[in-house]
């Protein structure tokens, strides 16, 4: 009973004396704003950079030459794959290796009229969507292995160069002349994609680059160029980070290299790493933040600590009409904490707010987590807890004759 | 006069010696006062004659440093910090001549504020302290902040606010120290009522001796002895009776 008399009685000195209470507020306002502000970001941050991952699917597996192993960063013919290479390693793991392919892009041009767009032709396997899940067809198809054999021109082509060029959406039959390193082609649109827009793309100025898929073989001038480059996507429930070294260990064997001479990346490690960075900047900033904090504590003492001379009189009266040591140190312990509560409510509240804009500048999803926005709001609550010790104690401890005597 | 009353306060060989760096005050020096039940007393005294700090012991705010007291029966010198505060707040009503009400604290709360610390319900405390302010004449008055008063005012929420938890006895410092005499003989009858009517014991320390003749007997201070004690005219006429042999050599 006596702690919500303490709760109302801590609202109705604060609200007595509001702009200094405000003030005193402002230090763990900033504090605690600032640390959610930074936690949502680098949640929203580490949760877009997620989604994009998991747009490159589970299963992805990129396999290349450990750079750091080569002398004189030389990387030896002998380590290339050729196509008949790669469709002997996709059929010696048949069934965990679902899809494999060279890796090969190359920019390139292309002129619609007077309309002209820049491209950047990835060469693909066959049923590339089924494993890149940040695509979707909307019209026509994805390219497939006959594309592939027939070594034919054609090209899967993006929702809004589809727009830019042709000015309609549906232009698979249409044709589109572009121009790469190899000369000038044409590519006959067989399907269009969609693609989520994607964070690292919402950062990107300037001209946009169209991605454009098609068959690998039509990605450089020679189809049977060779590659040091696989993209691999193994099967479902299969973890592409254990299997990696039976692959590499497999692949080293047929092209004669020693252990270790080819390495992988998953989506899996590269996302690990990312997050890794952003949990150490978090962690940095939130070292800045609890210095705030801290100070923001040191603020509540002091308000607390003049509230306490200035009510000298009013303790003497408390505890002339029969408040014990306790209930004056509950009182103002209380008001120190519920201070500094409202400071991390409000400061919590900002925090969101200012992360939700900062989301909405960069078009990515926010992120809040609960435990965060919970833990600021009981280390406010600390806070005032730790700093208003002093304060009450002092104030528990007056003499009442004295402090009735207090002008 | 038979003397079958019971002994609410009883001080025995009391004194109080403050210590100031090397100098040592003797405040009050073998004290020995016994107030009965349903009493109306007076102290008077110039300041610095020790009626404060008698007041201030015999108010549970401070200790004697030799002899004793006993407050309805229990010895109060040997009492913890804590245990006192429970007797002050059950036992004792304080007003006070600066009225001490808090505020920014409606005249209500400031009533209900003993009952807080005597952990009464709510509702019980809400009634209670709305009673006791209608009781004082200040029924209108209630949701008012202390510098929405005037003094009077001030005081008779004070004098509500010292009877909240029913206390046997009602100490009144200086009660009219501060106010105007219309307002002072109001309060000093507002005394008189709560003792002739309601029986409360009721002790108020003065200088004046104007408002000394409101009660029945008048203990005198000087130097922290007892120096006189005699009955009022009013206790003569109420048929007080002095416990006699208090009064120092």
């Amino acid at each position: 009973m006596l702690f919500i008399e303490n709760i109302k009685l801590a609202l109705i000195a604060i609200r007595s004396n509001k702009m200094r209470s405000f003030l005193t507020m402002l230090g763990i306002i900033i504090g605690i704003s600032s640390v959610i502000a930074i936690t949502s970001i680098g949640d929203s941050a580490k949760g877009a950079i997620s989604d994009e991952f998991e747009g490159m699917g589970a299963g992805y597996l990129y396999i290349y030459p450990n750079y750091a192993m080569l002398e004189d960063n030389y990387l030896p013919a002998e380590a290339l794959f050729s196509l008949d290479e790669i469709e002997a390693f996709r059929e010696r793991f048949e069934g965990e290796v679902l899809y494999a392919a060279p890796y090969r892009t190359t920019s390139g041009k292309a002129k619609v009229g007077r309309t002209d767009a820049k491209f950047s032709l990835y060469g693909v396997g066959p049923d590339y969507d089924d494993f890149y899940k940040a695509i979707h067809m909307e019209y026509g198809r994805m390219v497939n292995s006959k594309d592939i054999e027939a070594v034919k021109p054609m090209a899967v082509v993006d929702i809004r160069a589809a727009k830019k060029l042709f000015g309609k959406e549906n232009i698979v039959g249409e044709k589109i002349a572009i121009e790469t390193y190899f000369g000038l082609r044409e590519f006959s649109v067989v399907g269009v994609y969609s693609q989520k827009k994607s964070f690292l793309s919402g950062l990107s100025f300037g001209e946009p680059t169209y991605t454009c898929y098609v068959p690998f073989t039509v990605a450089s001038y020679d189809p049977e160029e060779p590659s040091y480059y696989i993209e691999t996507y193994v099967a479902p429930g299969i973890d592409p980070v254990t299997v990696s070294d039976k692959y590499c260990r497999w692949l080293e064997r047929l092209k004669k290299q020693e252990e270790g001479f080819y390495i992988v990346e998953t989506a899996q490690a590269q996302l690990d790493q990312i997050n890794g960075i952003l949990g150490k900047l978090a962690i940095a900033i939130g070292a800045i933040a609890a210095i705030s904090l801290l100070v923001g504590g040191i603020g509540i003492m002091n308000i607390m600590l003049v509230s306490v001379t200035e009510r000298t009189r009013e303790i003497g009266i408390r505890k002339s009409l029969g408040a014990r040591t306790k209930d004056i140190l509950t009182q103002f312990l209380i008001e120190a904490m519920i201070l500094s509560v409202i400071g991390g409510i409000i400061g919590t509240a900002l925090g969101i707010g200012i992360a939700g804009i900062g989301m909405a500048v960069t078009h990515m999803r926010l992120v809040i987590n609960p435990f965060t926005v919970l833990i600021a709001v009981l280390f406010s609550a600390a806070v005032g807890l730790l700093f208003g010790v002093f304060p009450a104690k002092k104030a528990a401890r007056l003499d009442p004759i004295e402090a009735l005597r207090y002008e | 006069m038979e003397n079958n009353r019971k002994e609410l306060i009883k001080v025995r060989h009391l004194g109080k010696t403050y210590k100031n760096g090397k100098l040592e005050v003797e405040a009050l020096k073998d004290i020995n006062i016994t107030v009965y039940e349903g009493e109306f007393v007076a102290i008077m005294g110039t300041s610095g004659s020790g009626k404060s700090t008698l007041m201030n012991i015999l108010g549970c705010l401070d200790r004697a440093t030799v002899g004793s007291y006993e407050l309805e029966g229990i010895e109060t010198t040997k009492r913890t910090d804590d245990e006192l505060s429970f007797i002050r707040n059950q036992k004792i009503g304080f007003v006070f001549q600066s009225f001490n009400l808090i505020p920014r604290t409606t005249a209500l709360a400031n009533v209900e504020l003993p009952m807080i610390y005597g952990k009464v319900g709510t509702e019980e405390r809400h009634e209670r302290a709305a009673e006791l302010l209608k009781m004082v004449g200040l029924g209108e008055r209630v949701h008012h902040m202390p510098n929405e008063l005037s003094g009077g005012q001030k005081q008779r929420v004070a004098i509500a606010r010292a009877l909240a938890n029913n206390p046997p006895i009602i100490f009144a410092d200086e009660p009219t120290g501060n106010l105007d005499s219309a307002s002072s003989v109001e309060i000093m009858e507002i005394f008189t009522r709560l003792n002739r009517e309601l029986g409360n014991t009721v002790i108020v320390v003065t200088h004046e001796p104007d408002i000394a003749e409101f009660t029945d007997r008048v203990l005198v201070f000087k130097d922290g002895r007892v120096v006189d004690e005699h009955l009022t005219a009013k206790g003569i006429e109420n048929g007080a009776s002095l416990p006699y042999g208090e009064v120092n050599e």
